[in-house]
């Protein structure tokens, strides 16, 4: 058995008929992973012990006669920045190095409740932040479909780990892409819920008004699956919406005809890679033969968002990553010199370059004299981007763009030159600023055999009709499997 | 925006981290180059524009009871960092 060519929906199905046990599952998955894992690099931790006992726990309850959930024995990767009781949580930085969290994020507790099993931590560019896993404080992760290319990031390990056939289902986070453009790198599907639709209690703060956790899966029906589970309000995160998320997965083969997809021309610009934005306007044409209308859409202000983007994320990230200090978590130089050396010591030897670079610009953006300028201008900014989405959602229900300008670039090609780094996350930040919710789904491969994503944006909350549209494209586009 | 390589030690001393030697000159041309880029941001008057910190459902916080739960793991927080122990703070003159 091959988990890359199978769903949570038939997995399941399988134990219940006691075709399949959620033992051999399991620990077929760490075999595939003692295997593949040395190429990909997805994992960064694994946890086959109390995966197989998880899993014990499955079957003994198919046997009693009990019945399971729809992610129950289905193994699923967790992106290290987010907090797994007991088990270490690194945030990809030597910073965090020996942390085990003394508890676990809202969703994972909801997950494992539901029975899905947590088959290890996945691989990230260091504290999220990045566009191809390369900024991680241990390893670089590869991309299944070509080793020389990048995973995308910063959920990189997530992205690959579905790719392969590591697990079925991953857990990623996303501050400006980092669940979508891994999932476009890597072919799956990758939905960023509404900022408040998913408890952020656990993930680890990189941007707090940006963050929000999201999933990644072969198929729509997996992820939606997945976001009933871990969304809902959580008393633990102010943030977190009192806002009913029934009814997603049951959805989602309600036919779209008349729903109107907006095509924003900001997004079409010069110097677009030629395949991506044929492979888009073939899926274009794939809504309108679903009976969609199609309209010509302005987002005016969608130039500027990257400038804003890394105002707030750097200022947002300066803040939180303060409290990494050798106090509290992981590593601690010595400070022979007193509490302020060694403060200094272990934020040097602990943080890696890009992050310490978004730190020093986000500190700069709050600085005296430029909080005006930078941080407070970048917030107002952001009101115009929110209200261009407002105003869109008046005249369509859904925006449709490319994921990423390109498909997957080659390791290396980037990672000196941050500003260019910085741009390839040009259509996946939006969606962050403004708060709403996103998905990318395959929409086809490059010449070189490269996936490509095509992006899906709803208004606040609409997860359900984005989902409904998404798997509707899969199914026309034979990108589904059963 | 020119970032001098002094701009770049102020910084990093308030962020508590220091920039190495070797670092500095890189780090002050890296940061130049993207506060230039954001510099577009300055084409837009925003001035009677409000500002977006967060956009949260409803436009306000959620708030629970004040009331103590038992929470899963604090018993735990105290012994996996070693009841927090730092070096000393103060020294002598």
């Amino acid at each position: 058995m091959n988990l890359k060519n199978i769903t949570a929906d038939r997995l399941v199905s399988l134990y219940r008929s006691r075709d399949l046990s959620a033992t051999e599952v399991i620990t077929e998955a760490f075999r595939e992973i003692d295997r593949a894992d040395k190429d990909i690099r997805a994992f960064i931790s694994l946890c086959p012990e109390r995966a197989l006992e998880e899993a014990r726990r499955v079957d003994s309850r198919v046997a009693a006669g009990e019945s399971i959930g729809p992610l129950a024995g289905v193994p699923i990767a967790i992106k290290d920045n987010i907090a797994t009781r007991g088990v270490a949580t690194t945030c990809g930085s030597k910073i965090l190095q020996g942390y085990v969290p003394p508890y676990s994020a809202t969703a994972v507790d909801r997950l494992r409740g539901a029975g899905a099993i947590v088959i290890g931590k996945t691989n990230l560019d260091e504290f999220a932040m990045g566009s191809s896993t390369e900024n991680s404080g241990f390893f670089v992760t590869r991309n299944p479909h070509n080793l020389e290319r990048v995973p995308g990031g910063s959920s990189g390990g997530s992205a690959a780990s579905v790719a392969a056939g590591l697990s079925l289902v991953a857990l990623g986070s996303d501050t400006g892409g980092s669940v979508r453009q891994p999932a476009s790198f890597c072919g799956v599907v990758g939905l960023k819920p509404t900022y408040g639709r998913v408890s952020r209690y656990g993930l680890v703060a990189f941007a707090s008004s940006l963050d929000q956790i999201g999933v990644l899966a072969k198929t729509v029906r997996e992820c939606a699956q997945t976001l009933e589970i871990m969304g809902g309000f959580d008393a633990y995160d102010s943030t977190s919406a009192e806002i009913p998320i029934e009814g997603v997965a049951r959805n989602l083969d309600r036919p779209i005809r008349g729903i109107r997809i907006g095509i924003p021309r900001e997004y079409f610009v010069e110097g677009m890679d030629r395949e991506v934005k044929d492979r888009l306007m073939a899926g274009v044409k794939l809504y309108e033969g679903l009976g969609c209308e199609i309209h010509d859409i302005s987002l005016p202000h969608t130039e500027y968002a990257i400038a804003a983007y890394y105002l707030i994320a750097t200022a947002e990230a300066s803040s939180n990553l303060a409290r990494y200090d050798g106090v509290r978590y992981g590593l601690r130089e010595n400070g022979a010199g007193g509490l302020h050396e060694m403060y200094r010591k272990t934020r040097m030897s602990g943080f890696g370059k890009e992050v310490k670079r978004r730190i020093l610009l986000g500190t700069y953006a709050l600085s005296a004299g430029y909080y005006d300028a930078y941080y407070l201008k970048a917030l107002r900014v952001r009101t115009l981007i929110l209200r261009d989405f407002q105003k869109a959602f008046e005249r369509v229900d859904l925006v449709l763009t490319p994921t990423a300008p390109t498909a997957a670039f080659k390791i290396g090609e980037k990672i000196d030159d941050p500003l260019s780094m910085y741009l390839s996350d040009i259509f996946t930040i939006t969606c962050n600023l403004a708060g709403l919710p996103g998905v990318s789904i395959p929409c086809g491969k490059n010449s070189e055999g490269l996936p490509i994503g095509l992006q899906l944006m709803a208004n606040h909350f609409q997860e359900s009709l984005l989902l409904q549209a998404a798997h509707n494209f899969e199914k026309a586009g034979g990108f589904e499997i059963s | 925006m020119k970032i001098s390589e002094s701009d770049v030690e102020y910084v990093a001393g308030l962020a508590n981290l220091e920039a190495l030697p070797d670092e500095k000159k890189e780090l002050a041309e890296q940061l130049s180059r993207i506060l230039d880029y954001v510099e577009q941001l300055n084409r837009l008057d925003v001035s009677s524009v409000e500002p977006t910190p967060q956009v949260v459902a409803g436009g306000k916080h959620a708030v629970r009871d004040d009331r103590v739960v038992a929470r899963t793991g604090s018993s735990e927080a105290g012994r996996t960092v070693q009841l927090f122990k730092v070096p000393k703070v103060i020294t002598e003159r």
